[in-house]
């Protein structure tokens, strides 16, 4: 079933998000990035950081707890998503000890042989400072017909 | 000291294999538990032909090319990709190879580069439109 073209233009309540150190670690070796900027202070003090970074992609964490929330407002099964492009736009690194919150807007909304396709903004704040902007397209293939 | 950068110079050129265990560690990194990147029976069942990695996985490697280049990953001021062919990840020890070239498509006067990403595997692009802005390491401007 197609999604309501009444949803475009919903903006969703801000998700908090605590960027911790652990967690950026944890990342940092999923990806297998040895760079000690993700994980020593020092090395992140000789850039001018306060404290170690994350990688540029870790904020897509925070964004997808806002996906959840859209996905769950719009009944989308996690199952049918196919991340189709992705883009970031940075004011600054996320931050060990950053209080995120994340607001989720349905930018549009259109069908593409029978799949729906979701553009998805996500403003990343820290405080009322912008930190990032990603915007997702999300292909949502149609639910499985009952003919087994 | 240094040469300028310039249009079409590659200024970074890196091969990452992923196997099956990275991408069980990036499940739980990330929190993408979507059994099609880690169960063959969900894989196959939605129609795919294996076990594919996560795109933002994808996405992160050859993000790193682009930190490992600039060498602050604050200087990543835009990045951005286009998933256009998924990445099957066999159950073997290899895992599969994912070649990433940066290359400089623009330099500005306000000292930001613009940088495209080839990533491959077996020498199809698996993201297109991968493309960054940032600014370059000083030793390279």
């Amino acid at each position: 079933m197609a999604i309501d073209p009444s949803a475009v233009g919903r903006v969703y309540p801000p998700q908090p998000y605590e960027v911790s150190r652990e967690k950026v670690r944890e990342f940092a070796e999923a990806i297998g990035d040895p760079n000690p900027v993700y994980v020593d202070t020092g090395m992140a003090g000789e850039y001018g950081h306060d404290d170690v970074v994350a990688p540029p992609t870790f904020v897509m964490i925070p964004v997808m707890r806002g996906f959840d929330t859209l996905m769950a407002d719009l009944g989308i099964e996690f199952a049918r998503v196919v991340h189709v492009d992705q883009r970031f736009t940075y004011s600054r690194p996320l931050l060990v000890g950053d209080g995120l919150e994340t607001t989720t807007t349905l930018d549009a909304l259109r069908q593409v042989a029978g799949n729906d396709l979701l553009t998805i903004r996500s403003d990343v704040r820290a405080a009322d400072e912008h930190v990032c902007t990603s915007q997702a397209t999300l292909l949502i293939r149609p639910e499985e017909k009952d003919d087994v | 000291m240094s040469e300028p950068l310039a249009v079409g110079q590659v200024v970074a050129d890196e091969q990452y294999r992923i196997t099956r265990e990275n991408l069980v560690r990036y499940a739980g990194a990330s929190g993408d538990f979507n059994p099609i990147h880690w169960n063959d029976r969900v894989a196959k069942a939605v129609g795919l032909p294996g076990v594919l990695a996560h795109g933002m996985l994808t996405m992160a490697l050859a993000g790193r090319l682009l930190t490992d280049w600039v060498g602050d990953p604050a200087a990543v001021v835009e990045y951005s990709v286009r998933f256009s062919r998924p990445v099957v990840v066999p159950d073997d020890a290899d895992g599969v190879a994912v070649h990433v070239t940066a290359t400089v498509t623009e330099v500005r006067d306000d000292g930001l580069v613009g940088v495209e990403l080839a990533v491959r595997v077996d020498e199809q692009k698996v993201l297109t439109q991968a493309r960054a802005l940032a600014r370059p390491p000083k030793n390279a401007s």
